[in-house]
């Protein structure tokens, strides 16, 4: 029963350029997606520190999901790569905290992706559904 | 006339030396101070052992602490401290954070009993000892995590000139505090950027030529040693701000703490690291080695299984 109740928090990063106008599209376009996301509209995908995932995960939320332009449209022109190589540093220390790597993904969704984005958001839902709340969710 | 109040909760005594080990400022303080308190010289003993002492701390204007709080007797003992001082000062790593031994909070108290008293392959197994002696906490706590305090000198140990800083600026009325700057902003090796090696273990050498001034050594971390000076709180470097482990040729290991209150020297350090070039994969055990200092504070507990 405990389970069935359960819902999952997921922390949404989106890039101002590109995703959160995807997410916007989504909006907009009536697509239907889980209301679990709380997004968070950041400048770039670059300027989400690993400190703010490792925070959010260990604080409270059950997953934390970064959007940022695909590579080569960053609108700071690097950012993007900078979020993929902290998203190596942020796995690896998902491991150390003992907290299972589907709760952070990182994925590129465009100002037109609307249908992507509800569909990636779907996912993430669903598999953070079945591994139910963070290990450190306070109570 | 100042009155001090020191006490040593769960310590190595090291903190305490730092304190007799100020030097010729000590002489110029001495005579405006007055040590009320203080089992390390005057062996003072509340529970146990030879317990027959009242449990008394006289007052005092300035209250010293080394040492976090493991056991009641711990907990006890700082709130008589808070109780009976004006102001509380938290002297080194384990009374700020936890220390060393806060590194055991990676382990329930089970746990850590079961491998003390039961599990040891030269231990006769035996029941948790509980006469006599005072019961242990949960896990370890910073001073500050138990009652108010102050002002904080970092440090394993902290240093005699952030002691005499400190006690000299209370004399005198003004605040004290260390800047919000890291170990590599005062540090003075060469930067390029760049690591030009893999990852080294602890204990290999620093290259460097016999007499060549730090100026012109290349920064340690870029040389592979795991250097924790960009996530570490600057100020144990007296006088001329040189860091004492820097000046020895020896990379940081994060006494002082990360830079300010509730940053996590964990990951910031996982982002230097990887943003010269290094391989974090290839550090063994980095829970512990980045929090090294600072278990206490909500930096290390059991990992969920
Ligand atoms: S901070 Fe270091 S020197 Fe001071 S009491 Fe703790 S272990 Fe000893
Ligand atoms: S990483 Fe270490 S050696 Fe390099 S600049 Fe910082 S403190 Fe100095
Ligand atoms: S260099 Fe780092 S480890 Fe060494 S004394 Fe300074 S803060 Fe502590
Ligand atoms: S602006 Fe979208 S990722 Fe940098």
């Amino acid at each position: 029963m405990a389970e069935e109740t359960f819902e999952p928090l997921i922390i949404g990063f989106c890039c101002n350029w590109c995703s959160y106008a995807g997410a916007d599209l989504a909006g907009v376009s009536r697509l239907q997606y889980p209301p679990n996301l709380r997004i968070i509209r950041v400048m770039c995908s670059g300027m989400v520190h690993p400190n703010l995932v490792m925070d959010a995960l260990t604080k409270g939320a059950d997953g934390v999901l970064v959007c940022g332009c695909h590579p080569g449209d960053c609108h700071y022109q690097e950012g993007n790569l900078k979020a993929q190589s902290r998203a190596d540093a942020i796995k690896l220390m998902l491991q150390d905290f003992g907290i299972e790597e589907e709760r952070f993904r990182l994925e590129w969704v465009s100002a037109s992706e609307g249908p992507r984005f509800a569909q990636v958001v779907t996912e993430m839902t669903e598999q953070i559904r079945e591994l139910g709340p963070s290990p450190y969710r306070m109570g | 006339m100042v009155r001090i109040a020191e006490e040593w909760l769960a310590t190595c005594g090291g903190c305490e030396v730092t304190v007799l080990d100020i030097g010729e400022p000590l002489l110029d303080l001495l005579p405006k101070l007055q040590f009320v308190h203080m089992p390390v010289l005057m062996d003072h003993k509340y529970f146990g052992q030879t317990g027959e002492k009242e449990f008394e701390i006289p007052e005092a204007d300035v209250g010293l602490i080394s040492g976090g709080i493991r056991s009641e007797e711990n907990a006890r003992v700082a709130q008589e401290m808070r109780k009976k001082c004006t102001t509380l000062v938290a002297v080194g790593a384990c009374a700020n954070f936890g220390g060393i031994p806060a590194l055991a909070n990676l382990y329930t108290l089970q746990d850590l009993m079961d491998t003390v008293y039961r599990k040891g392959r030269t231990t006769e197994p035996a029941d948790n000892p509980s006469e006599d002696i005072p019961p242990l906490k949960d896990r370890v706590y910073a001073v500050s995590e138990a009652v108010k305090v102050d002002v904080g000198l970092p440090g394993c140990p902290t240093t005699p000139e952030l002691v005499a800083g400190a006690l000299t600026a209370l004399l005198e009325g003004k605040p004290f505090s260390l800047p919000e700057r890291s170990v590599c902003d005062d540090c003075p090796t060469k930067r390029e950027k760049k690591a030009v090696a893999t990852l080294k273990r602890p204990l290999e050498n620093v290259q460097l030529k016999e007499g060549q001034k730090l100026e012109d050594v290349r920064c340690l971390m870029e040389q592979g040693y795991l250097c924790q000076g960009p996530a570490t709180r600057t100020g144990c470097g007296g006088a001329d701000k040189v860091p004492r482990c820097i000046r020895a040729y020896m990379p940081c290991r994060g006494c002082f703490g990360p830079i300010r209150a509730g940053a996590n020297p964990m990951v910031d350090m996982m982002g230097a690291i990887s943003s010269i070039g290094l391989d974090a994969r290839q550090i063994e055990d980095r829970m512990a080695t980045f929090n090294r200092f600072v278990g206490a504070t909500g930096r290390l507990r059991p990992l969920p299984r």
